[in-house]
């Protein structure tokens, strides 16, 4: 374990830490693009230059790794200067178009210039003209002139995806990153290269020019998108989810996340979703207002099942949370003895399926939860079972999936169930498959992985926690809140969360047309 | 031929048939891999070391400590030759390559031999067309003599050697630059360390040495280190190759001792200037060395330090000779517009500075710069200089600062002219 | 605590001289601006409108390009900047890839803005500026969210008024 002293400050760090490392275990600044602690080192941009007793010349932080008795400074003017010049030099060729470009607000090359930089620049040449809007694959599009060639996004399909779609072409200020011809950055994890450009030169083709980055909030969630569980960071407004990025992780999911999971936000948007109960069946629905309507359903089910326990059959999906899991089953199996507990699965061929990298066949957050949580319960019956049988239940209550999509065979599901003679369905979304159901139905308007609190326990067992992050359908109910209801409780309105930003800023303008 | 001159690798480049390998082995040829095969490696190292050889490419690192360096197991380990001579004025390895293949290739057999290495390549720069083809077929010649291969000689020393060709980019004469490019990769420097003793070409250790310097080893070898050493001075031993350019009477490749005066070796080999020109300025050490003024370069000595001394350095040896015919300004843009281009676009100082400094430079000499951006020149070269991972960035900046300090009465005076021709435009 | 309010005493108990007095200057000042329209100080409004000057800020305009279509990049920084959050902006992919990004909405709610400039100070491409006209009447609420259509091109700026910004010289200069 060598000891080093930085800034002053002595450190002790595990043996092989680099410089830069230990400058960020301390918490102390340092200037740097190419760096990415998910990457290896590249040594480009020579921004993260410190000034090491002993030695002539500044160094590089990234790749000089720590000795015993080193002391590095990064104080010293010679380092500033070094420092302001290096991002100069960056800044020289980058054309400023700020106002259009969507890292504004986030962009290395605007904090760093706050930190390390303001100066009145020097160049008064033509700026080197590059390619613009230059479509990479599906997902993601390049601006070579902002790009400072820091290559990180080479390295990621390099090391990371092992695909080797992008390089550095030409060279000199000439150099642009692009792709061989006629092969397409697209891969799952394209997205993670425009999350490491340090610059706006890689945008997001779902993202870009929607929002401006300083409109939207964060916070912290769990990607429901398969059973991995990546950590995510959400971003919203008032008007809705807009993107999703990955939060560091060691255990689960390291910097990066998959494209598929990146889209988890789309159907939580309230385009999308239930928002109040559906009651009705195919080419007939009515809407009912959630709380009276719950409560009403869960009079007629608690009697039918405490008539006979063996009417009523449940269908679940491994993507509520262990809490609420936890509160249902003390509810139905428990409390109701209902034995017909079936788990429905998203297509089984693939459930076992990885990538090798993050990505599940298992499109559950939570089927290690849901599973825990049946164990002392003599577990699942087999879904066979319902085949045929689907008359002789009276009620038959789905725990449908969130998002729906992942479930291919939700259109066979509703078939089957359209020959049930009730069925309680708890959907997050609306669709048109839903909609087809010819059995007498409700649907329950649920809320999202982003609208509750809870924990999701991904494939090997780790229990995550997540917070709620906003509320986009006021009236949707959690698990646990459906589960009350059915009981008969009252629920307090008034402590319910409330879309944030409260009523619209703006409430007279959107009504003032209709005066 | 001058008195000055000696004849040591550039003893029978007169003889056409000394590119042929029965030519070669008339005067001597491959005698010395014979002799060298019967020592012990380690005894050729300490002689070399002895000798105080040092890397005739451009950096002067004395070439037996470099083959120290190697760790000692039994790793398997390469011998590159830097044939990728690519320093504008530089052309000494060209004539080596084209009038004495066997040399080189002798030289590298022997180098191996000391080092322990089975395979060597020679990376030749894609433009030698010609010396391409000569040492290709001087490899095979060597193939079939038994001079390649297995069991050299008979002496159970197994050696391959090939010859790659670059694709044309000055900076794959960088060491880990022509490691990359040998990959297969883009030739770009690598980050050091590791240092390429230690981990280089395919991640195994590898010894990067100069074509003259590979030639040279044969010489030692032959006359020991101790004749070698009564050539140059006490720290710049021996002969040394000079590509000479420029305004002199007789340009070309000679052969002098280290330490001869630059005055001598303009005037004497080369025969001087032509008649009514005067001195104005001499490069020493290749594009990338900083400038002489006429006034220093009367002074200097030819070898590392005294060079090193009046702030210049020997590099690749590459006397380019400039008299008052020549414009400052035009230069450093030709020069600087070179670097522009060769620049491989990694570190930013270099991939930015460059493109700056040839910019504001072309927009000097096109008669619309202002004396701030003389001074600019100076800053910005100043600021690229030991910043990036390889040298270029400080090649380009060190004939800037040089030029424009030197010769800054040249850029004001065309400064002058451009605010002058844009006050006639202001009042036309 | 007591205090004593001071009462004015009254000098007069007949108001009729004082009404005399106020009406003979009322009287005065119309024949004056009847037979001497010259020096009289008030405009005959609506027929007559005051000149503001050049840097009165009024009712926003957004500026064109010389091909007349929106100089505006769709930046947001005056939706930002705004204190009164009276800007809305939807923002899109220009087809034009020297364009890149463009509004496809642009609403500006009048009732609410306080006029203060401060979009104007913050646009980086003088695509919006606060213009001479300040009548805001309008015989529908809906009419006082002005868009696209009546910021830019409405019938009193005769086809957009240029921006003095333009990208073509922009990116000729290199800048």
């Amino acid at each position: 374990m060598p000891k080093c002293t930085i800034n002053g400050k002595e450190i002790e760090v595990p043996q092989g830490t680099t410089v830069i490392e230990a400058f960020k275990m301390l918490g102390d600044d340092i200037c740097h693009y190419c760096w990415h602690p998910g990457l290896s080192v590249a040594g480009v941009c020579r921004l993260c230059m410190v000034h090491i007793e002993g030695m002539p010349k500044l160094q590089i932080a990234c790749n000089t790794e720590v000795r015993d008795g080193m002391v590095v400074t990064n104080q010293t003017d010679d380092v500033k200067d070094t420092v302001k010049w290096g991002l100069d030099f960056h800044l020289i060729n980058h054309p400023l178009d700020c106002p259009i470009c969507d890292q504004a607000g986030e962009c290395g090359l605007q904090d760093q210039y706050m930190k390390f930089g303001k100066y009145d620049p020097e160049m008064a040449e033509p700026k080197v003209k590059k390619h613009k809007v230059v479509d990479l694959g599906p997902t993601v599009v390049l601006d070579s002139e902002r790009c400072i060639l820091c290559s990180r996004c080479v390295r990621f399909t390099e090391e990371v995806t092992e695909t080797n779609e992008l390089g550095i072409f030409n060279r000199g200020d000439r150099a642009e990153i692009g792709t061989v011809q006629g092969r397409p950055l697209d891969n799952n994890y394209s997205l993670n290269t425009v999350d490491i450009c340090p610059v706006g030169a890689l945008t997001s083709k779902d993202f870009r020019f929607r929002q401006r980055v300083w409109y939207l909030k964060d916070s912290e969630s769990i990607c429901p998108g398969c059973s991995t569980g990546c950590n995510v960071k959400v971003y919203f407004n008032e008007e809705g989810l807009w993107r999703v990025k990955p939060r560091y992780n060691a255990e689960v999911n390291g910097h990066w996340m998959c494209d598929e999971g990146r889209n988890t936000y789309k159907y939580v948007n309230a385009a999308h979703r239930l928002k109040k109960v559906k009651a009705g069946q195919s080419g007939d629905w009515s809407q009912e207002e959630v709380f009276p309507e719950t409560m009403k359903l869960g009079e007629k089910f608690r009697a039918a099942a405490e008539k006979n326990p063996e009417s009523i059959a449940v269908l679940v999906t491994g993507q509520y949370t262990n809490e609420e899991f936890k509160n249902f089953f003390e509810f139905v199996a428990d409390e109701l003895k209902v034995k017909n507990i079936f788990h429905w699965i998203n297509n089984p061929e693939k459930f076992d399926d990885f990538d090798g990298l993050l990505l599940r066949g298992d499109k559950n957050p939570n089927t290690y939860g849901l599973k825990e949580e049946m164990k002392s319960r003599g577990g699942f019956k087999s879904l066979e079972d319902l085949q045929g049988k689907m008359s002789q239940f009276e009620w038959v209550l789905v725990l449908g999936p969130e998002n729906q999509s992942q479930f291919p065979d939700l259109k066979e599901k509703v078939d089957l169930l359209s020959q049930a003679k009730s069925v309680i369905w708890l959907s997050a979304c609306e669709t048109p498959e839903l909609d087809a159901l010819r059995a007498p139905t409700h649907q329950i308007p649920m809320k999202t992985y982003i609208e509750k609190e809870g924990s999701f326990t991904n494939f090997k067992g780790l229990v995550q926690e997540f917070k709620r992050g906003t509320t986009v359908i006021e009236d949707a109910l959690t698990l646990q809140e459906v589960v009350a209801l059915l009981r008969g409780h009252e629920l307090d309105y008034r402590n319910r969360p409330q879309p944030i930003g409260g009523t619209k800023k703006n409430h007279f303008t959107n009504v003032r047309g209709q005066l | 031929m001058s008195s000055l001159e000696v004849k040591l690798l550039s003893e029978h480049y007169d003889k056409p048939e000394f590119q042929g390998l029965e030519g070669y082995k008339k005067h001597g040829g491959y005698e010395v891999l014979v002799k060298a095969l019967k020592m012990e490696p380690q005894k050729i190292i300490d002689e070399v070391k002895a000798s105080g050889l040092r890397g005739r490419g451009g950096a002067g690192f004395p070439t037996g400590v470099k083959w120290g360096f190697l760790p000692n197991n039994d790793e398997p380990r390469y011998l590159l030759c830097n044939a990728d001579e690519g320093e504008p004025g530089t052309f000494k390895d060209r004539v080596m390559m084209e009038r004495a293949p066997h040399q080189l290739i002798e030289g590298m057999i022997i180098s191996a031999f000391a080092v322990k290495s089975h395979k060597s390549y020679i990376y030749i720069r894609g433009e030698y067309d010609e010396p391409a083809r000569i040492l290709r077929k001087a490899l095979d010649e060597a193939y079939e003599a038994g001079l390649l291969g297995k069991n050299i000689l008979g002496s159970g020393f197994d050696h391959d050697m090939d010859l790659y060709r670059g694709a044309g980019a000055y900076i794959c004469g960088e060491e880990t630059g022509m490691i990359s490019s040998l990959e297969g990769l883009k030739g770009q420097p690598k980050l050091k360390p590791p240092f390429p003793a230690i981990q280089g070409y395919l991640k195994k250790p590898t010894i990067v040495n100069n074509v003259e310097t590979l030639a040279a080893v044969k010489y030692i070898i032959r006359d020991g280190a101790d004749a070698y050493r009564k050539y140059g001075t006490e720290k710049s031993a021996g002969t040394k190759l000079f590509s000479i350019s420029g305004n002199v009477v007789k340009p070309g490749t000679y052969e002098v001792p280290l330490g001869i005066s630059l005055k001598d070796l303009i005037f004497d080999v080369c025969g001087g200037l032509k008649p009514g020109r005067k001195l104005k300025a001499v490069i020493p050490g290749g594009s990338s060395a900083p400038i002489l003024t006429a006034e220093e370069s009367l002074k200097v000595n030819m070898d590392y330090e005294s060079l090193a001394q009046s702030g210049s350095m020997l590099g690749s040896g590459a006397v380019i000779v400039i008299d008052d015919s020549n414009d400052m300004v035009d230069l450093l843009d030709v020069t600087l517009h070179f670097y522009h281009h060769e620049s491989c676009g990694q570190c930013t100082p270099c991939r930015e500075g460059t493109g700056w400094i040839s910019k504001i430079t072309h927009s000097i000499k096109n008669g619309e710069g202002t004396t701030k951006d003389i001074d600019l020149i100076k800053n910005v070269a100043e600021h690229m200089m030991g910043k990036t991972i390889c040298a270029l960035s400080d090649a380009a900046a060190m004939p800037a600062i040089s030029f424009v300090t030197k010769f800054r009465d040249e850029f004001e005076a065309y400064v002058n002219k451009g605010v002058e021709r844009r006050g006639e435009d202001a009042h036309a | 605590m007591s205090f004593k309010v001071k009462r004015e005493p009254v000098r007069s108990s007949w108001y009729l001289p004082g009404i005399l007095v106020g009406l003979g200057f009322t009287f005065k000042k119309m024949l004056q601006n009847l037979f001497n329209q010259k020096k009289m100080v008030t405009l005959n409004y609506p027929e007559e409108k005051y000149q503001y000057g050049p840097r009165f800020k009024g009712n926003h305009v957004l500026t064109v390009k010389k091909d007349g279509s929106l100089r505006c990049t769709a930046c947001m920084l005056c939706a930002t900047n705004c204190p009164a959050d009276c800007i809305r902006i939807t923002a899109s992919e220009h087809e034009d890839p020297s364009v890149e990004k463009f509004p496809i909405s642009y609403e500006i709610d009048i009732l609410r803005c306080v006029f203060c400039g401060f979009c104007e100070e913050a646009c980086p491409v003088d695509a919006i500026r606060m213009g001479p006209e300040w009548q805001t009447a309008a015989l529908n609420g809906s009419e006082f969210t002005y868009d696209i259509r009546h910021l830019a091109y409405r019938p009193q700026l005769k086809g957009g008024v240029p921006s003095v910004l333009d990208d073509q010289e922009r990116h000729s200069a290199g800048i």
